[in-house]
């Protein structure tokens, strides 16, 4: 049986041609543009400053830093001199920045003012950035929950007036000295004049250095009110592409602040890079090519990050973009995308890969022997589509899509929840999502719920979890795909949402009512009118705000009903490309952003074009989630091979081939089924239920845990495990769902009483399990093989068997 | 203010005594133990008929008849089919009540457990699988009552001939038959399987379900039943009722005064809604429920009907305002319907200052969907008193009003939904003060001793709890209509406690027999002679969860009191002649009288203890012995009085045990004689000390006492010391050997006992610890040989001699001491 097994696993993906990558020879390059960043530039007092960077562009596509090659000048020299790469104030007035490089001009408006002027010390604008770009308040070091060495610093600067009161009032202000200000504990710890565990930090006199004492030569002020506040942050440039292993792009950082004033903060800002083996980025924010790849470079200040994408190709690498057919925005988009990473896409796959593939992932069953044999034998020309459109027509769509949300809305019986709960919900789900009622609907319907958990079932979302704070969390990543969590405790380090957002989100959950009714299992679940959540810094009462926009009018009024409503609508930037992206992984095996419940500024999309584009339509769409999928599947996106070529195999992001996915347990076990022709049989349903029809998440069996079934405890996308394990090869090799199923359904003793011919058998199971015939390599070796065996049934069932342990069954590709 | 709950007031006892002819019954020895009753099966008769009906469980051998808590039902025949089953014929009256039966058995032995089975109208059938499919559905008949089994996964199909215009509707009785919890569903679909009307749970009916259509055109359509999850099993037993019946869900007005002809208005039949005359009776109590009737039948189950003397007003819409409020001019039942989401209902009345009402939204507890909020203003201003959710999600509150004037009572659903079935009823009501009485569970939802079985020539106690509503003081206990030959005994009821025990006795030449009981509860003060009393009795029938849920339960309100057949054994508690002080204790000394030839061990049990009184769980008088004696304690808080209590007592007998009680005995609480000051002790291993205990006399003693020290640890000995009437101090002198163990032993007490009457009184007083240390090494010879020896004598010496005769205290020791050591050291 093993020789098989192992005969079919390397015979797996027959039929897909390699390929070929495209090269072609370029023209020589020309500079096709010069810009000068930040765009407009400004200089306010004595100690103001601008780090200037300048970028060329070229012919095709490839850009350059060219700042120390540019001739960088000022137009009126009067007003300042420039240092390197940074401007500094001289004069008041305005000129321009000029530079030219390859016979290309470039300028940018500048403004000086108040250049000999003073500007006064602040704490928060001055200070704190620094205690974040040297590390000092970091999880690992004094931003520890419970600082570090007795010494404690809010994490990232989140609470600033406690950080203050921290240096100048704790241990009796030990930590700074007033009269010789070099001579503070905090000094001399951080330029290691004294025993640190940080080790030093900054080295004094530097300019750290010198911004803290003179903060603490002002007498350690801490800022008044009205000091102005950080709104926003720019990186620039906003994108690159480097030019092979080694070239350089500097990276300058602005802020903007609520008195309209804006600051170089280039020498305050925390570089990061999503991916250093590409684009490693310095302290100074200097990035350095690597290997070919793509880069996120991050600048975080404040609460802010701020990320430009870098491409990085080979150097002076030659491509030109194979003449491609597309089908629809999805493949232009992607296309695009593709042309500027210099990738080709694999070619389409077969009739019969496709045909496996769109049975699987839309409707989570194997095409029949019959339809197989009626797909493959359409001569039309949009038979795909057609196949398409047929299965979006059919009960397993939905079904597959309960399934699917039924995971993200926890849908599960426990100690408080009910099964007939539980059974309500998950019927109520199907059925909207059985008659298409548009996305955004359901949504409002469910998060607004009120009423009984039995009469109005949408109310057990508010009952499976009663946490406030958590039904916030859960809301943001189900339905926005962000994980807040950790803007409970303090800022979120990797992203914008600061403890204000993460409360002010929360106050639209603080007016649930709940009581009971006259059945002990079911719950009333009402807005009680009052409740309020409080900022754990200072318990002030938050105002509700939505994620990201605005603080409605609540007074008088249901919060979640505010809530849902803008949550499932356009005004809303996260829901329509949130849900987008979850369609598009389950049809690629990885999102757009990946994971899909995890956006935030850190983990940009790889298409953020493709992604807006499917966020755009599916609103247009007025949320018709059908005619979304359908846009992905007729897409020759989604039609492509899995084999790749030289210049895609590395990519795993920009969807050039199509992955190879294994088969989420549920319709893994419903596959086995329909080819053994056995029933399932689960708890709660009828014998010959689907996998997929499980209404309660607590109900499993081994197989389905086994293959990583989500136990639907939490909303993480991540519970549905699809990593394949030893566990699962072993229960497939030994256990009782392939060997028992195959002599349970007995399809090869109904075929031998059929008189049916081995080879004809062999056949059959092979379209049945793989969408295929079997190819004349494995005709050869298999009939050999049962030749050799006197018992024919049973070495047909080794062969069935051989076929579903292949990993080309368990596998979508 | 108790929610009147006494659904089966008008119940009345229907004793059908049968001659022993009974056929096939066995002449086997009497049992003499109560029987037990498991199951009444079918669910459920047609009335008008005789029928059999098999009543299942255990002990039924000497099965002498059935007891029923309702009129309409007579045995005409009783067969003893083995020990656990028993046949009887039912003649059911034409004009029996519907719905529920409550029924007991008796034998010589006792009575047994409650059970219910249900009356209906219609013709029954069995259900016949396989009707699992839609389209291979039961035929049945219209106008038949289907009894079925709902397995697990199992849905089944019935199928009935329509013709246009007809109607059609179902009710089931799933949960409500009390065998086992079953939610069930119930839906009418049409021939090609749309739903047309669908009910899973209703709020007349519980967890069951009831609806109606009309046929749309002439054809096959096809009920629907299921446990609502799938979850059913084989115990799953429903009772569906397929006919043209009413099957309407609201009635407006929901009450009248007993007695009362009036119009009512159905709500929620498919056939829209339809008014009735109806003549209540004019015994009908507030459980009462209304069956809507017409030439379709009658509805399985009435709709909660309340009956009580308070003339109705009726809305008329638009009242949503108290502008539009409708006028109630004489009326403090207000009735009417939030027909639509949104809708509010205003009543308006003249009230006059001070007078207090309890205002009661009836809803939910007359089956409506409707969640009510209630308020309350004066004409123009707002509201000053509202509820939502008093009584379960019904409102109550009491008001008195603060002046003559207009007042506005304003009801809404609490989410703002309406419909057809949120029809409410308010009742204002006069303050009325009110007893309830019961028999507390002696385990949770169990039926064990909730009815009375005396055996004859012997005892037989309950605690009973009397719940005073809206009065206080003492409160006489009564029973009217107990078997010939009993008695009841209790004392009065005190008016700070609410449960007291009553004894039965049972004459030697009592007759075997059983009664439906009416017990009631008069206050000792004539001035509230008239508070009326009403026995309530529950049987928890269907529990599960979540926590341990009620969700059937049967009431009842009379106690089944039977007398058995004689038991060969009687207890007795002797008579204390002494009481048992606060802090003390006493050994009560049961005995009992033995029947020759009966040898087996009898455990006695405590019945009531007193507040603060304690006394051991259970003690046995062993096997052929005559006395035992359980031990009594009572706390320091222990209320000072003499009370009556009774033991009760089991003994095994043919066929199990056998339960008897003593007679009611007193049981007297006194303060303690006397209050012992005892001093903290510090002593080292190995030596000498005293405790001296100060004695402060609050009763002259009647004899002199021996007092014992309690609580020492092991290898500390002090003697017995004695009490007389003028002792003001003992002295207790403690020897502690080199091994006792150090440390502070704590709750060490004097034990005093008294003589009197030639008992015992057991006091225990005082309280005081023990400090054992070990002593220090010996080295301080070695350090310092000289100085050593000198001040050992140090404590001898003329000085301290002086304060040795006035006892120092420990602390005073301890000073000295360490004034000595300095001396020393100064040295």
């Amino acid at each position: 049986m093993l020789t098989i097994s192992l005969a079919l696993a390397a015979l797996i993906l027959p039929g897909q041609a390699p390929a070929a990558a495209p090269v072609a020879a370029a023209p020589a390059r020309q500079v096709t543009g010069l810009s000068i960043f930040p765009p407009d530039i400004q200089v306010s007092t004595k100690r103001g400053k601008q780090v200037v960077v300048v970028q060329a562009s070229y012919s095709d596509g490839i850009t350059e830093d060219v700042s120390t090659k540019c001739n960088l000048r000022l137009e009126n020299p009067a007003l300042g001199r420039i240092d390197g790469q940074t401007i500094l104030p001289v004069a008041d007035g305005n000129s321009r920045v000029l530079a030219n490089f390859g016979g290309v001009a470039a300028a940018a408006p500048l403004a000086m003012t108040q250049a000999t002027a003073e500007r006064p010390i602040s704490f928060k604008l001055d200070v704190m950035p620094i205690f974040m770009r040297t590390g000092c308040n970091t999880g690992g070091c004094h931003g520890a929950a419970r600082g570090k060495d007795g010494f404690r610093l809010s994490l990232f600067g989140f609470d600033p007036d406690g950080d203050h009161y921290r240096l100048t009032r704790e241990l009796n202000g030990r930590r700074i000295n007033m009269a010789l200000p070099a001579e503070s504990m905090l000094l001399e710890k951080v330029c290691g004049k004294v025993s640190h565990t940080g080790g030093q930090r900054m080295t004094e006199n530097d300019e750290y250095w010198q911004t803290i004492v003179r903060w603490l030569e002002a007498d350690a002020p801490i800022d008044p009110a009205t000091v102005a506040t950080c709104v926003a942050v720019d990186i620039f440039p906003k994108v690159s592409v480097l030019n092979g292993k080694g070239s350089t792009q500097r990276m300058t950082v602005k802020a903007r602040y609520s008195d309209n004033t804006t600051r170089d903060v280039t020498h305050l800002a925390l570089f990061l890079s999503s991916n250093d083996a590409s684009a490693k980025i310095a302290t100074d924010g200097l990035v350095t090519a690597g290997d070919r790849g793509e880069a996120f470079v991050m600048a975080r200040f404040n609460t802010f990050t701020v990320g430009s994408p870098m491409v990085v190709l080979p150097k002076d690498y030659q491509f030109t973009f194979p003449a491609s057919v597309e089908a629809n925005y999805v493949d232009t988009l992607v296309n695009a995308k593709l042309k500027k990473l210099r990738i080709a896409p694999s070619g389409l796959c077969t009739d019969e890969a496709f045909l496996r593939r769109v049975y699987v992932d839309v409707i989570g069953v194997l095409p029949t022997a019959e339809e197989y044999t009626r797909y493959m034998a359409s001569t039309s020309p949009t038979k795909r589509e057609e196949l398409v459109d047929e299965l979006l027509g059919r009960k397993e769509f939905a079904e597959l899509w309960v399934l699917k949300w039924a995971e993200l809305l926890q849908i599960r019986s426990s100690n408080q929840v009910s099964y007939k709960s539980t059974l309500l919900y998950y019927n109520w789900l199907q059925d909207k999502i059985a008659r298409n009622v548009p996305v955004n609907e359901w949504v409002q319907e469910l998060l607004g719920a009120n009423g009984g958990t039995f009469k109005n079932p949408a109310t057990n979302y508010y009952q499976n979890e009663t946490d406030i704070l958590k039904v916030t969390e859960n809301v943001a990543q189900v339905f926005m795909g962000m994980r807040v969590q950790c803007a409970q405790c303090h800022n979120h380090p990797f992203d914008r949402w600061t403890m204000d957002d993460y409360y002010g989100f929360a106050a639209f959950f603080s007016q649930i009512g709940r009581k009971g009714t006259d059945d002990p299992r079911e719950t009333i679940v009402f807005n009680s009118g009052g409740g309020d959540v409080r900022h754990p810094l200072g318990n002030r009462v938050m105002a509700p705000k939505f994620l990201g926009g605005v603080a409605p009018d609540v007074a008088g009024k249901d919060r979640r009903l505010l809530m849902s409503n803008w949550l499932a609508s356009p005004e809303n930037p996260y829901f329509a490309t949130n849900l987008s992206n979850i369609v598009w992984a389950h049809f690629f095996g990885s999102g757009i952003i990946n994971e899909v419940d995890d956006v935030r500024v850190s983990n940009p999309p790889s298409n953020g074009e493709l992604l807006n584009e499917l966020g755009k339509r599916f609103t247009d769409y007025k949320y018709d989630f059908k005619k979304l999928v359908r846009d992905i599947c007729v897409s020759k996106t989604y039609q492509r091979s899995t084999q790749t070529n030289a210049s895609n195999e590395q990519d795993t992001r920009n969807f050039s081939h199509a992955a190879i996915r294994r088969i989420k347990a549920e319709t893994f076990l419903d596959c086995i089924s329909q080819v053994t022709e056995t029933p399932n049989k689960f708890p709660g349903l009828p014998l010959g239920a689907r996998a997929v029809q499980i209404a309660d998440g607590t109900v499993s069996n081994y197989f389905l845990t086994t293959f990583g079934r989500a136990t639907r405890d939490t909303v993480c996308a991540c519970e549905v495990r699809l990593e394949p394990t030893l566990s699962q090869s072993l229960h497939l090799l030994n256990g009782d769902t392939t060997g028992q199923r195959i002599r349970q359904g007995n399809l090869i003793g109904k075929r031998i009483t059929d008189k049916k011919q081995p080879l004809d058998i062999i056949d059959e199971v092979y379209v049945r399990c793989l969408a295929r015939r079997p190819t004349e390599a494995e005709k050869q070796k298999l009939v050999a093989l049962i030749a050799a065996e006197t018992d024919k049934k049973k070495a047909l069932e080794d062969v069935f068997w051989a076929v579903l342990n292949s990993r080309e069954f368990m596998f979508n590709h | 203010m108790a929610p009147p709950c006494a659904g089966r007031a008008r119940r009345m006892l229907i004793v059908i005594t049968l001659a022993c002819l009974a056929i096939g019954l066995a002449p086997s020895a009497a049992m003499a133990v109560a029987p037990s009753l498991a199951g009444i099966s079918p669910r459920g008769v047609q009335r008008g008929i005789e029928t059999e009906v098999v009543f299942s469980g255990a002990r039924l051998t000497d099965a002498k008849e059935i007891l029923f808590y309702a009129p309409g039902i007579q045995v005409s025949k009783i067969v003893v089919v083995n020990d656990t089953t028993v046949k009887a014929t039912l003649k059911i009256a034409p004009d029996c009540t519907l719905g529920e039966q409550v029924a007991r058995v008796r034998t010589e032995g006792g009575i047994s457990e409650m059970r219910t089975f249900w009356v209906g109208a219609l013709p029954v059938v069995i259900e016949k699988e396989p009707n699992s499919d839609f389209l291979v559905p039961q035929k049945v008949p219209l106008n038949v009552t289907v009894m079925g089994i709902a397995d697990n996964e199992d849905v089944d199909y019935y199928a009935v001939d329509l013709k246009k215009g007809q109607r059609l509707s179902v009710e089931v009785e799933g949960m409500r038959l009390g065998n086992t919890f079953f939610d069930p569903y119930v839906a009418i679909l049409d021939a090609k399987r749309f739903e047309m009307a669908v009910s899973d749970d209703n709020p007349a009916l519980g967890q069951d379900g009831m609806t109606s259509i009309v046929a749309p055109a002439d054809g096959v359509y096809v009920v629907q039943v299921r446990e609502t999850s799938y979850a059913g099993n084989g115990g799953c037993a429903y009772r569906l009722h397929i006919g043209s019946f009413p099957r309407p869900t609201a009635i407006v007005p929901a009450g009248a005064r007993p007695g009362e002809e009036l119009d009512v208005t159905f709500y929620g039949d498919a056939t829209g809604r339809f008014m009735r005359r109806v003549k209540i009776p004019a015994n009908a109590g507030v459980g009462y429920r209304l069956h809507a009737e017409d030439a379709g039948g009658i509805a399985p189950s009435g709709l909660p009907f309340r009956v009580i003397n308070l003339v109705n007003a009726i809305e008329k819409e638009p009242n949503d305002t108290p502008a539009t409020a409708t006028l109630a001019t004489g009326a403090l039942a207000f009735n009417g319907v939030i027909e639509k989401p949104g809708d509010v209902d205003c009543f308006k009345f003249a009230g006059k200052k001070g007078q207090v009402f309890d205002v009661h939204c009836y809803a939910r507890r007359i089956g409506s969907q409707l969640d009510p909020v209630m308020s309350l203003a004066v004409m123009g201003a707002g509201a000053f008193v509202a509820n939502d959710d008093a009584v379960g999600p019904d409102s109550f509150f009491r008001v008195t009003l603060p002046d003559d004037k207009e007042f506005v009572l304003t009801i809404t659903d609490h989410l703002k939904k309406g419909g057809e079935n949120y029809h409410y009823r308010v009742e204002l009501t006069a303050v009325a003060p009110k007893s309830t009485l019961s028999i507390p569970k002696v385990a949770l939802y169990s039926q064990e001793r909730q009815a009375i079985v005396v055996h004859k020539g012997n005892r037989m106690a309950s605690l009973m709890t009397v719940s005073r509503g809206d009065w206080g003081g003492d409160a006489v206990l009564a029973a009217e209509n107990l078997p010939a030959g009993v008695t009841m005994t209790a004392e009065s009821m005190p008016a700070n406690l609410d449960t007291i025990p009553v004894v039965f006795e049972a004459a030697p030449q009592a007759g075997l027999a059983g009664t439906m009981t009416r017990m009631s509860a008069k206050p000792v003060d004539p001035k509230l002679a008239a508070i009326p009393s009403q026995f309530n009795q529950m049987a928890e029938m269907v529990i599960n969860a979540p926590g341990q849920s009620i969700y059937w339960k049967t009431e009842v309100n009379s106690l089944a009191c039977a007398v058995a057949d004689e038991v060969p054994f009687k207890i007795m508690v002797v008579q204390p002649k002494v009481p048992v002080v606060q802090n003390g204790s006493m050994q009560l000394k049961v005995i009992c009288e033995r029947k020759p030839g009966f040898t087996a061990p009898i455990t006695v049990y405590p019945l009531f203890n007193p507040p603060g009184v304690n006394t051991v769980g259970s003690a046995t008088i062993p096997e052929k012995g005559l006395e035992t004696t359980m031990a009594v304690n009572a706390a320091a808080n222990a209320q000072v009085r003499k009370w009556k209590s009774v033991i009760i007592a089991s003994a095994p007998v043919a066929g199990g045990p056998a339960w008897v009680s003593s007679q009611l005995f007193d049981l007297e609480v006194a303060a303690p004689f006397f209050a012992f000051t005892m001093e903290r002790a510090a002593v080292e291993q190995g030596k000498e000390t005293e405790i001296p205990c100060k004695i402060t006399m609050t009763t002259p003693l009647p004899a002199s006492a021996k007092v014992r020290l309690m609580g020492l640890p092991p290898k500390v000995l002090a003697p017995e010391l004695d009490l007389a009437k003028d002792t003001k101090e003992l002295i207790f002198k403690l020897q502690i050997d080199k091994a006792a163990p150090a440390g502070q032993h704590r709750n060490i007490f004097c034990q005093a006992i008294v003589p009197m009457n030639g008992e015992p009184v057991v006091h225990n007083v005082g309280i005081t610890e023990l400090r054992i240390d070990v002593p220090l090494p010996p080295k301080v010879a070695v350090a310092a040989p000289a100085p050593m020896p000198k001040p050992m004598p140090m404590p001898v010496v003329a000085a301290p001699v002086k304060p040795m005769e006035k006892r120092l205290t420990r602390l005073e020791k301890l000073r000295l001491e360490q004034a000595e050591r300095e001396k020393n050291m100064n040295k």
